[in-house]
């Protein structure tokens, strides 16, 4: 990788998107919207609502599936000279294995981010990240496919992350990258219905920064295997604070939305920022937290 | 890839009627020509608050050698707009655009119907002007409709552009008293399906109730769709429209990117 800062799944969609706004081959990697073994339809509108410095969004992981991705998307991407990392997604343990195992055969994808952290789907998604044993078998179940990195991608909405942490760190995930959305709502005082949809949604944004922070800070602490910062992360500031605290690289999500050139202004504002404090090499700042 | 992000400077804010506001932004001329149909996403410059930009249909464009102006006519919906409408002069944005799909203008017939309800003018007023400059020789409809006289928008300009217009108020205050559809559907058998192209915006209700009135003609209706939208681009999926795809199924498409403008029959109402 060329640097840290990647797009997070779900907010830069499979990199077209935004590539008329960002020249890919600066990112350090590119990941891609969440992929499922059949196309999804996702979840019935409205699915997204502002809140305080952030938004809820219930897509429901619409996505193209996963061949048609390796068939039509992937090309694409293979253009550019950046890593692409494919985030997973299945309803049953054999789903995960099939996702993993046709990616993995597919030329141009250099790791896998299972997402085991959704909100916004009935079955699988977040309910295979909040027990341990569950988290840990999907880990296995994709590690055994695949030889490429596997990355586990954690909820924020579990008591206890840490032990989430270790029971896939255990179960063979090479890194592991949080927080993903926390489930939240809004009410809209005309109908007194919910504002999204499907009632409830995953919030994001710069309002979740300081759960993200402390969760990374509770995960770093019990894990040996590298972590991936996501949350909230707007500005090279905000992704400073996750490299001190120990990530080794940090996801932009919604911030892209907001600010399609975000992950160059972060790469641009974190380059700076060491040129301005003296320091040559970023893994000189990576975990240097004085707690 | 033709979009991109513009800081724009305003030249002009001003309410024309009750919460409705006529935004004209100066930009550099390297934004692209927009086609009607297109909108733009707006954001105070440097502001996070409200967090998302907000997608706004292009009402007129203009362009000399040293800069653009882009008109946006939009209506106070909520805190984001409300906010959008207490900017000043001189005050700068940031202009993402010009994005989604405009209307499809290469099988205009002899007939143009336009049928806009409220706010919904704002993309037919760019239309209107358009279609008189590249189709003069079809003859021009229009159908505005407006809860009351004190909420009418749009209405001088889309005078200069066209000489047939049909205006109704809910109420009756202004014009013909009733919806603008039941207003259009009195009329319908001027209008020949095959050689008859209707181009609508307007509210839910409003639209919904054009497709039932089309519903078993041969008419084909393209409308603009209006949808909360997160990064305008086609990447968050958050501004989905149901639709029926090629096999008549379910599906989600998204207003911005697949959008703004559908084939009316393909939508799917609730």
């Amino acid at each position: 990788m060329h640097n840290p800062v990647m797009s997070a799944s779900g907010t830069f969609g499979y990199g077209e998107e935004y590539a008329g706004y960002v020249d890919l081959n600066r990112l350090g990697a590119v990941v891609v919207k969440g992929l499922s073994l059949k196309p999804r339809l996702g979840n019935p509108p409205p699915r997204i609502m502002e809140t305080a410095s952030g938004m809820l969004n219930s897509i429901g992981l619409q996505n193209i599936g996963v061949d048609a991705f390796i068939e039509e998307k992937l090309p694409f991407l293979r253009k550019y000279d950046t890593a692409v990392i494919a985030n997973i997604y299945g309803e049953t343990y054999d789903e995960f294995k099939k996702v993993a195992k046709k990616l993995s055969s597919a030329k141009g994808v250099h790791a896998l981010e299972v997402n085991i952290s959704c909100p916004n789907v009935k079955k699988g998604g977040v309910s295979f990240g909040t027990d341990p044993k569950i988290a840990a078998r999907v880990t296995s179940t994709v590690k055994d496919e695949t030889g490429l990195p596997v990355i586990v991608k954690l909820t924020p909405n579990v008591t206890d992350i840490a032990a989430i942490a270790q029971a896939v760190e255990k179960a063979g995930a090479d890194i592991i990258s949080l927080i993903n959305t926390l489930t939240g709502m809004s009410v809209d005082l005309k109908t007194r219905r919910p504002h999204l949809k499907n009632i409830t949604g995953g919030l994001s944004g710069p309002a979740i920064k300081p759960v993200a922070l402390r969760m990374v800070w509770q995960v770093i602490q019990k894990v040996s295997v590298p972590v991936i910062g996501i949350g909230g992360i707007m500005t090279a500031e905000d992704a400073l604070e996750f490299l001190i605290l120990g990530a080794k690289a940090v996801q932009i999500g919604t911030a892209n939305f907001v600010n399609p050139h975000a992950t160059l202004n972060v790469i641009e504002g974190i380059k700076n920022y060491l040129i301005d404090n003296k320091i040559r090499d970023i893994n000189d700042i990576i975990g240097t937290f004085q707690p | 890839m033709a979009a991109n992000i513009y800081i724009g400077e305003i030249l002009e804010n001003e309410e024309i009627q009750e919460d409705c506001f006529l935004m004209k932004v100066k930009t550099a001329p390297s934004f692209q020509n927009p086609l009607p149909g297109q909108f733009v996403m707006i954001r105070i410059a440097g502001l996070n608050d409200p967090f998302l930009s907000r997608p706004i249909s292009i009402y007129s464009f203009s362009r000399n050698e040293n800069y653009c102006v882009i008109e946006l006519l939009y209506r106070v919906a909520g805190s984001g707009t409300r906010i959008m409408a207490g900017l000043i002069e001189d005050s700068q944005v940031e202009i993402n655009g010009p994005l989604g799909n405009g209307f499809d203008l290469l099988s205009v017939k002899e007939n143009i119907v336009i049928i806009a309800g409220g706010i919904g003018i704002a993309p037919l007023s760019m239309l209107t002007e358009n279609l008189r400059r590249t189709h003069p020789s079809s003859t021009m409809m229009v159908y505005k409709g407006f809860q009351s006289a004190s909420t009418v928008v749009g209405l001088d300009k889309m005078r200069t552009l066209c000489r047939n217009i049909s205006v109704c108020t809910d109420d009756g205050t202004l014009g013909e008293k009733g919806f603008v559809t039941q207003i259009f559907q009195k009329d319908i058998k001027q209008f020949p399906p095959e050689r008859t192209s209707i181009y609508a915006c307007g509210p839910g209700a409003m639209l919904k109730s054009l497709a039932k009135i089309l519903n078993k003609s041969k008419f084909s209706a393209q409308v603009s769709l209006e949808e909360r939208m997160a990064c305008g681009v086609g990447a968050c999926m958050g501004c989905a429209v149901a639709i029926k795809d090629k096999n008549g199924a379910l599906a989600y498409r998204r207003v911005c990117a697949d959008g703004p403008v559908f084939n009316l029959r393909d939508i799917i109402s609730e």
